[in-house]
């Protein structure tokens, strides 16, 4: 991983190449040719912090976060789950099942956990003497950087070199900052952390009165939950465009995702869906019970009461019944059709899936038939001239189309094409082309009218 | 049929940078092909191309057209076509004026700039959809009889409407109407590198960019029969009756040299020149000028006065006074300063009584070429002369020319890649190193290693593409210091554009540009080694209180030559590198020829040709000396008939193949171009029959032709080497004899150079010359002597410590203590702790931990000092050891006055069995050695096919290891990030010259704890 065009964090492979935290990224790619930068991301960092924490909610309430650290307050909890290790254990391999690998500690402060969690030490400290004892002996990298490089100009290297300095003549040079820092660490002076506040998401769960075979008769279950979802999103002005149905078995769990082709909190189209969906699921084991999910809410604009009927409802309308088809049908058999820039006429537009959102595209001025052939049509040819039940007149053209040899050999390829406007003796209007290339010939690709 | 004549108007090169897709010659070759009368080189609001198509199309024999094409700011587009000299330095004006105006890259032109036309030029309206009567009438106003609709015909739908369109607008307006092409390419098949263009203009990839591609391939060179069949007959008649109308060639500049500057009112510049010259001979030779000099002298002047070049010499003079004056040490070089006329006037220290070469060489009467010196300048101080250059002459006169910045391999696939939508990360990681370039087998390879397949008809397109971009010109820059100063206008002769640097305006022509019109230019450039000479010498002056100048040093002193002949050359210049190292000893200069010589010698030129063994054999007296003509002995006798310069190239076409001396230059111009264009067939052709048919063996003539090829790009001239000859001579002069002032000087003019602060350090330490550390009670700013011979490091050695605290401290000194320090010198916080980090407080304050307890406790308040330091505690901190004094020693200083860290860690190295390099020196041919030392250098000479050399230091000097390929790609970590390298080798003896040839490296970087080692890799 790379920030800055430096390292910051390598895998044993990158290290056995020679390359570690430090490493200029053109050196590391000179030391491993084929090897993989990524991008640093604080802000996905912090966002993962931010989950662990909310996941961290099930040791204890008392979570904050820091911006390198998860400091969570276990003291409260020890008996029940069993002393300080079993907690240590339970974290660090929950924390691992996540995809992450945690350095941890524990402390009696918090700022004392904290730094000898980031000097890698794992310490378990239960009372203050273990504490001073396990932080004297940590370097002076956990300090904040310009202190320690004073320090350690002074010759300190750990921190009870630095708490053998006089107090009094080390403030008048450092500033009482560090001071208070390392009283905080030692416990020496209180450190109250801001707690988490753990974040808007929605999950309920039903417990069935008894197993239920049958998808439908999951219905109504299924309901009270949709309620209690829109009831709220209601309070907290927003929708969604897709939740989580879970339907709980003995030995597994089924998950169906309920799309909306836009933010909604409207109960009767939860209902809807769900109907349209539950009725063409089968059931491969009883359920017995559900839980309903909704993660990511969208902020809905307050609406009062329309006077009259406009067009908002309208276009609302239409997206209900494109939900129904799309349950109806399976999500793949409905996608929206959406204007696409590129010069050759087969790739002019493209198939979106419905839930996929969709800027307008300029219009183009150009002269192009409404219906396109789904493939060119090859047309018959008296004495060169294309025929179509008839000799065709050409009316406009050419207009030369000649591009897209960048995807040959993998989609349409290039083309180069003479278009005309021709009319057919049935008062047909076409849009033909012939191939510029050999062995040429002449094509039916579109109808205006 | 009889085919219509056309003429193309308005086509775009690839000098429109991003958009046109083809070379000046390739459209000019094309429209020749194709039997165009004319093709007109329209680039946008740029000349830059010009100069390559008025070439090309002499060569070709066609009609060229000079115009631009110009998007105005309301978006009215026009091609103005220069008709004549006035037109064209019009239209030069204008593009300097829409040029200057905007950033770098972008220019500006309004409606309102034209209101008067362009006089000399026609005005071709590429009139749009919107076009409207209101604009051709002001075009028709504007440019009254000289304007034209064009219309330009693509197979879009609207064809026959715009036609028509464009008809009743010409009735409307009495605007005549003409056909053009908008040529972007010269041939069809140039519509993929179109596109890529167009993406990489637009920021986007092929496959995203969609409506800004063209749709289709029609903006090229097409054959009259189809344009015979697009265009009416009467639209393709007046493209013939337009070029008729424009008669231009840029065979007309006429350049004049700017002379009211330089000469004093009432005298010609030949008097003038004449009598400066003679007054400086005066000063040279006070006891009387050698006959052989005053007759060249006499010579020289009847040259310069028979060529009229008496107003550049006077220019050049000017600038060298101006830097005299102001004492910036500058020495000129090139093909007229190494004259007897520019030693008198003091633009070179070579001195022509001491010379073998002779003037007629440089300067040829038959080649016609304007003479060309290059002066040197001090690297600090240069901007002062740039500036003096804009001040006296202006910017309307002197400007700098531009460097053509190209396409080269990398740039190109990665441009490519991305027009291509492929992962950057994956062509960063193909293009960080490109031997699988030339290498088809070692492409799949490649290819597979970062996940593409070297088949897949995207990679095979990228490949294509990207060898059809490399050479194009991709921006255009600012040359290092050509300058052009004209007597007239400069911006009536070429157009100026504003470079990337505030302050800076450059032509937007290049030096092959400038060379092919003949036009005059004197290089501004940098050398660091002046700079260091200059604060030598002065030093040495202060010293002994008396002006010591470079032509005071006594010239061929033996001692001298028998150091350089030891290889005893660090922080000489030039000879310094591990190469020239390599060869001193081999070739054992022993007189200032010697010195030419070995400056040229090692170069990729003559090793790639193959010249450095048969000249060091024949000099070893190895093997004989033979020629096989009088005529090749008269120009190979100096080189032992080896040819190692340029300009004996040049002469051996003339005397053994018959070339014309106009041919000789532009076969040194393409030997110039080779690398970058290719192309030297016919020439090889001519060179080889023609020294056939003069009866030389083809063997020969075959070896020749290898070692022309070989000299490439890198060609040095004897001209150039016999200036930095002379600086290699000082430079060692004054390390012999003036050890402690060179190395200040050469300290205080860091960064330069090939060697650190820090191994200059130790280089003069094995020398014993004293160094004593920085120290508020005794540095100056820079580094100075203490004493005859021993070296007191300066303030300015002290990272992150400002000149201006450093020159305080250095006016106040000395002080009582650290307060009385912080209170005179005005210091703030920061330069206390880096004056404590780099132990200049040690006889203030004491070893660097106290010395860092007592600055801190400095308040910043400086009125409560007194009373501040009053009821300390006071403490004794522990002295830090060896070790950690070294590495606070490299941190602030980047070098240590200690012991050498190797030294510290022999015992564990002598336990490893590692010898010191003084013990290796000691050591005979093939035995098995180890030795391991602080890696200083790395470097890959492209001459040497994948060797890798390395520099280790230890205590006792440098070690120089090779590492062959194999093992490099076997050990490839330990060769690139190890810090303490330690080699398990074979010795490999040449005379003096030892090699350590590795077998196995071993990382040891960790026994170097903290201590940060900086290698000048690669160079």
């Amino acid at each position: 991983m790379v920030e800055d065009g430096r390292v910051v964090l390598a895998d044993a492979l990158a290290r056995a190449a020679g390359i570690d935290r430090g490493t200029g990224v053109a050196a590391a790619r000179m030391l491993a040719p084929a090897i993989t930068l990524l991008a640093r991301s604080r802000s996905r960092e912090a966002a993962a912090l931010q989950t662990l924490a909310g996941w961290a909610g099930r040791f204890t309430s008392r979570v904050s976060v820091t911006p390198d650290a998860l400091l969570l307050e276990v003291g409260s909890c020890l008996r029940l789950f069993g002393g300080l290790d079993k907690v240590a254990n339970a974290v660090g391999e929950g924390v691992q099942a996540q995809g992450f690998t945690a350095a941890l500690a524990a402390a009696p402060t918090p700022l004392g956990a904290q730094w000898l969690a980031q000097a890698g030490t794992a310490a378990r400290c239960s009372d203050g003497v273990d504490l001073r004892r396990q932080l004297d002996a940590l370097p002076l990298d956990v300090l904040p950087e310009r202190i320690a490089t004073v320090l350690h100009g002074f010759g300190a290297s750990t921190l009870a070199d630095v708490r053998r300095l006089p107090g009094a003549e080390l403030a008048r040079r450092i500033g009482v900052g560090c001071r208070q820092l390392m009283a905080k660490a030692f416990g020496e002076l209180p450190d109250p952390r801001a707690d988490f506040v753990f974040p808007d998401r929605f999950a309920l769960a039903i417990e069935l009165p008894s197993s239920v075979e049958n998808a439908v008769a999951l219905l109504f279950a299924a309901r009270r939950l949709s309620f209690a979802l829109s009831g709220w999103l209601a309070a907290r002005q927003s929708g969604v465009r897709e939740f989580s149905l879970h339907l709980l078995q003995r030995q597994n769990e089924t998950r169906l995702l309920l799309q909306f082709s836009a933010p909604t909190a409207d109960q009767r189209r939860f209902e809807r869906v769900l109907r349209e969906r539950l009725e063409r699921t089968t059931l491969a084991a009883p359920v017995d019970s559900l839980r309903l999910e909704a993660t990511q809410l969208t902020a809905l604009p307050g609406r009062s009461q329309t006077l009259f009927n406009d067009s908002n409802d309208d276009r609302e309308a239409i997206g209900v019944l494109l939900e129904r088809l799309a349950a109806r049908l399976g999500e793949a058999q409905v996608y929206r059709v959406a204007v696409h820039d590129d010069h050759r006429p087969e790739c002019a537009t493209r198939q979106l899936a419905l839930s996929a959102a969709v800027t307008p595209a300029a219009r183009s001025t150009l002269p192009r038939p409404l219906w396109l052939v789904a493939a060119p049509q090859q047309l018959a040819e008296i004495d060169g001239r294309p025929c179509r039940r008839g000799p065709l007149r050409l009316l406009a053209g050419p207009e030369r189309i000649e591009s897209g040899w960048w995807d040959e050999g993998e989609a349409n390829g290039d083309i180069r094409r003479d278009y005309f406007i021709a009319l057919a003796s049935d008062g047909c209007w076409l849009w033909i082309y012939r191939d510029a290339r050999l062995p040429g010939g002449w094509f039916l690709h579109g109808y205006f009218a | 049929m009889k085919l219509p004549d056309y003429a193309e108007l308005h086509c775009l090169s690839n000098f429109s940078f991003l958009r046109g897709a083809s070379h000046a010659d390739e459209l000019v070759g094309r429209a020749k092909e194709l039997g165009y009368c004319a093709l007109a080189i329209t680039d946008e609001c740029s000349f830059a191309g010009v100069v390559r198509a008025h070439v090309a199309a002499k060569q070709a024999g066609l009609k060229l057209l000079i115009g631009s094409e110009l998007v105005l700011t309301d978006g009215i587009k026009l091609v103005l076509l220069a008709q004549d000299r006035a037109g064209y330095g019009n239209l030069c004006a204008i593009i300097t004026l829409a040029r200057r105006r905007a950033a770098k890259g972008s220019y500006r032109l309004g409606h309102h700039d034209l209101v008067r036309g362009v006089p000399g030029c026609l005005a071709l309206w590429i009139a749009g959809a919107q076009a409207t009567p209101d604009d051709a009438g002001w075009l028709r106003d504007a440019f009254p009889g000289h304007a034209w609709i064009a219309f330009e015909r693509h197979l879009q739908p609207d064809d026959k409407r715009r036609l028509a369109a464009l008809r009743e607008l010409s009735a409307q307006s009495g605007l005549p109407l003409v056909a053009c092409g908008d040529v972007h390419m010269h041939a069809r098949a140039r519509r993929p590198l179109q596109d890529v263009l167009t993406a990489l203009r637009r920021k986007t990839s092929v496959d995203d960019a969609g409506g800004a591609l063209f749709a289709n391939g029609e903006r090229h060179l097409r054959s009259r029969l189809r344009l015979a069949r697009l265009y009416p007959p009467e639209l393709l008649a007046q493209t013939l009756r337009i070029a008729d109308l424009c008669n231009f060639s840029l065979d007309e500049l006429r350049y004049e040299y700017p002379q009211d500057d330089v000469v004093p009112a009432g005298q010609t510049p030949a008097a003038y020149l004449k009598a400066e010259v003679d007054q400086g001979l005066a000063v040279r030779y006070p006891s009387g000028t050698p006959a052989k000099v005053r007759q060249q002298i006499a010579y020289e002047l009847a040259l310069i006065e028979q060529m009229n070049y008496e107003a550049y010499f006077l220019t050049v003079y000017d600038i060298v006074k101006f830097a005299r004056a102001h004492k910036i040490l500058c020495q000129g070089r090139g093909s007229a300063a190494n004259s007897a006329v520019c030693y008198a006037l003091g633009i070179t220290e070579v001195d022509p009584a001491h010379s073998e070469m002779l003037f007629e060489r440089f300067i040829s009467k038959e080649r016609n070429e304007p003479p060309d010196i290059d002066v040197d300048f001090e690297h600090q101080r240069r901007e002062q002369v740039i500036q003096y250059i804009y001040a006296k002459y202006g910017r309307e006169r002197a400007a700098l020319t531009a460097a053509v910045i190209s396409y080269r391999t990398r740039s190109a696939l990665r441009d490519c890649g991305r027009a291509l939508s492929i992962d950057s990360d994956r062509i960063d990681a193909l293009t960080s190193s490109l031997a699988w370039w030339d290498d088809p087998d070692q492409l799949a390879e490649r290819f597979a290693e970062v996940g593409l397949d070297a088949n897949s008809p995207r990679v095979e397109k990228w490949l294509i593409l990207s060898k059809q971009l490399i050479g194009f010109p991709r921006h255009l820059s600012q040359h290092v210091g050509g300058f052009v100063i004209s007597r007239g206008r400069l911006d009536r002769l070429v157009p100026i554009e504003n470079a990337a640097m505030a302050e800076r305006s450059i032509i937007e022509w290049d030096k092959d540009d400038i060379d092919a019109l003949g036009l005059m230019k004197v290089d501004v450039l940098a050398l660091g080694m002046l700079s260091a000479i200059r604060r030598a010498l002065d030093s040495i002056s202060a010293r002994d209180d008396r002006a010591f100048r470079m032509q005071d040093i006594p010239r061929d002193d033996p001692a001298v030559f028998a150091m350089i002949s030891r290889a005893d050359t660090v922080g000489v210049f030039q000879i310094e590198s591990r190469a020239q190292m390599a060869m001193l000893p081999r070739l054992k200069p022993c007189c200032f020829y010697d010195l030419v010589i070995e400056v040229a010698i090692v170069r990729p030129g003559p090793i790639q040709g193959g010249m450095v063994h048969p000249y060091l054999r024949r000099r070893q007296g190895l093997e004989p000396v033979s020629y096989p003509s009088p005529e090749v002995e008269s120009v190979l006798q100096r080189t032992l008939g080896v040819p190692i310069f340029q300009e004996q190239v040049m002469q051996l076409a003339i005397v053994a193949a018959g070339f014309s001396p106009g041919e000789a230059d532009h076969l040194r111009r393409s030997m110039a171009a080779w690398k970058r264009r290719g192309g030297v067939g016919h020439l090889r052709e001519r060179l080889i029959t023609g020294m056939l048919e003069r009866n030389y063996s083809r063997e020969f003539a075959e070896s020749l032709f290898r070692q022309i090829e070989g000299f490439g790009e890198y060609g040095f001239p004897e001209s150039h080497a016999a200036s930095f000859a002379l600086l290699v001579y000082v430079s060692a002069w004054l390390k012999h004899h003036e050890p402690a002032a060179f190395l200040a000087g050469l300290l205080n003019s860091q960064p330069m150079g090939f060697y650190s602060s820090s191994q200059l350090v130790q280089d003069a330490r094995r020398h014993r010359i004293e160094i004593k550390p920085p120290d508020v009670q005794h540095s100056d700013w820079p580094s100075s002597l203490a004493g005859s011979s021993a070296l007191r490091l300066g303030l300015r050695q002290i990272s992150g410590l400002g000149r201006d605290a450093g020159q305080r401290i250095a006016a106040a000194r000395p002080f009582i203590d650290v307060a009385d320090l912080a209170r005179r010198a005005t210091l703030s916080r920061d330069d206390l702790d880096q004056l404590a980090a780099g132990g200049a407080l040690a006889t203030l304050a004491g070893h660097r931990r106290q010395a860092a307890w007592a600055t801190a406790a400095v308040p910043l308040q400086r009125d409560l000092l007194r009373e501040a330091s009053a009821s300390e505690t006071v403490i004794a901190l522990p002295a830090p050891s060896e070790g950690e004094d070294l590495v606070a020693d490299y941190a602030s200083l980047q070098l240590t006055l200690g012991r050498h860290p190797l030294k510290l860690l022999r015992a564990l190295l002598e336990a490893r069995r590692y010898v010191t390099a003084a013990t290796l020196r000691a050591y005979g041919n093939h035995r098995v050695a180890r030795c391991a030392g602080i890696v200083t250098g790395r470097q890959r000479p492209g001459s040497a096919s994948g060797v890798v050399f390395l520099t280790l230091e230890d205590e006792s000097g440098l070690i120089n290891v090779i590492v062959h390929p194999k093992l490099a790609e076997r050990q490839r970590r330990e060769l690139l990030s190890a810090k303490l390298l330690g080699v398990f080798g074979v010795l490999q003896r040449e005379g003096e010259v030892v090699h350590l040839i590795a077998k196995r490296l071993v990382d040891h970087s960790d026994l170097l704890g903290r201590l940060p080692t900086s290698s000048r890799d690669f160079h």
